[in-house]
């Protein structure tokens, strides 16, 4: 193959998308023939530029949790369950979740293995974390762990707080600050049957922004919801029945972000 | 509301090789950097988000798979990625699928200002970049973007449109040559 017919197919090659004798037929000129070389590489160049006009659009939410969690699989045991281990609250022991009103704010049931996978990940770096600190007894190294933790989620935090009802501690729940901020409770709950639940999120400034509705208790004993608020304006997550009384509530005191409030 | 909190100023490069040697840190930041592009251009390809979260997933997996074979004297990393989101997402088309008289990135990047995320993930070249695409003539500027963006084949527009080949040919080329040719005078912009 020669000059004229490269350049006949110079915009191809550049582009992707020449047959592939031909494609490998002008390589193998384009290797001996500087100049055609060099307009394959221009072009080539133009056609990344274009590659960059693609819009942009916000992935659905996890989307890096789960990417890394795909790259980096957790280990074998390193489920849902663990995050309930490593942080000393009560676990919830099923992870089936119903939110068939909170759809304004939980698209589908796809979001909980999402939550449950970002959990996961900030958890292990937790773990890892933790580790750190078993191996050294240095708070220093432990704060410095828990920065990289941080930066592992984007720079957020993550808190834990126990999920209380009238008779003490019901579950847990696990608040993330990042691109988007979520809430994600554990409960143990042990209605032989489901109870429907309102959930609120209650601001510093005192709102209640609605945050759906779950049902909870039987084989339902998780929730979780991107939250359209920022982590640090909420004091308090309740789930209120349906006789209006405030069932479960968790405490949020995010400017303190690595305790329970 | 906070801002999106500053965690990274490491470069693309330095990113993808942190990536690249496993560091869980730096595969999140890098994730975090792209995502809205990658997916953008998954989205854009695939017109179904479900899939195009698959197709963008995989891209970020090959990019970790591969990330030694990026060549920074050949490219940046964000075309080098989106290259790959291009090529998994058009894997992904359905064998049957629709041919698009009219692609949704055509209208998209009709836009005088192109979607961009929060981050402002925009290149710099891009804007002369899609002003200079839209004074592409129409019949260029139409198969130039489904042969770049969509991976059709000049046989394959050639069929589907009724046009010799040679002609659609002859447009990509002809596209391409004068994209070059506009941005190789930047200065001008």
């Amino acid at each position: 193959m020669g000059c004229d017919r490269v350049r006949e197919l110079v915009a191809e090659l550049a582009i992707g998308i020449a047959d592939g004798r031909e494609r490998d037929a002008a390589m193998r000129h384009a290797v001996t023939c500087p100049d055609c070389r060099q307009l394959v590489c221009e072009l080539s160049a133009v056609v990344d530029d274009l590659l960059l006009l693609a819009p942009s659009h916000e992935p659905p939410p996890g989307f890096t949790a789960e990417t890394v969690a795909r790259i980096f699989p957790p280990s074998p045991g390193f489920t849902a369950e663990t995050v309930a281990r490593i942080f000393p609250q009560p676990a919830a022991r099923h992870r089936r979740v119903s939110w068939p009103a909170a759809r304004h704010v939980l698209p589908n049931r796809r979001w909980l293995p999402r939550l449950a996978a970002a959990a996961s990940i900030v958890a292990a770096l937790a773990l890892g974390a933790g580790a750190v600190y078993q191996g050294t007894s240095s708070d220093r190294q432990l704060a410095a762990s828990y920065r990289a933790v941080l930066a592992q989620g984007h720079g957020s935090f993550f808190v834990a707080a126990p999920l209380r009802g009238p008779a003490g501690t019901v579950g847990t729940v696990f608040g993330y600050q990042g691109r988007p901020s979520w809430l994600f409770a554990t409960v143990h709950l042990p209605h032989s049957s489901g109870q429907r639940f309102a959930v609120q999120l209650i601001t510093r400034d005192g709102r209640d922004v609605p945050a759906g509705s779950v049902v909870l208790g039987g084989a339902n004993q998780a929730w979780g919801a991107q939250i359209p608020v920022d982590l640090t304006t909420l004091t308090q997550l309740r789930f209120v029945a349906a006789s209006g009384q405030i069932t479960m509530v968790a405490n949020l005191n995010a400017s303190s972000p690595w305790g329970p409030g | 509301m906070a801002d999106r909190p500053v965690t990274c100023t490491l470069s693309d490069e330095a990113l993808l090789a942190g990536l690249g040697s496993g560091d869980p840190g730096a595969a999140a930041a890098f994730v975090d950097r792209f995502q809205r592009r990658v997916f953008g251009m998954t989205l854009s390809v695939l017109q179904d988000r479900q899939a195009a979260e698959e197709a963008a997933q995989e891209a970020f997996v090959r990019a970790w798979r591969h990330s030694s074979t990026y060549d920074p004297r050949k490219g940046t990393v964000a075309a080098w990625l989106l290259m790959i989101a291009r090529n998994v997402s058009i894997n992904m088309l359905p064998s049957h699928r629709s041919y698009p008289v009219d692609p949704g990135m055509l209208r998209e990047l009709q836009d005088p200002v192109p979607s961009q995320g929060p981050d402002g993930q925009l290149a710099p070249v891009s804007e002369p970049m899609r002003k200079a695409l839209m004074r592409l003539p129409a019949e260029q500027r139409r198969v130039l973007v489904l042969a770049v963006f969509y991976g059709y084949t000049a046989r394959e527009m050639s069929e589907q449109d009724e046009t010799p080949v040679g002609t659609v040919k002859t447009r990509i080329r002809a596209a391409l040559m004068r994209l070059r040719s506009e941005l190789g005078v930047s200065d001008e912009w």
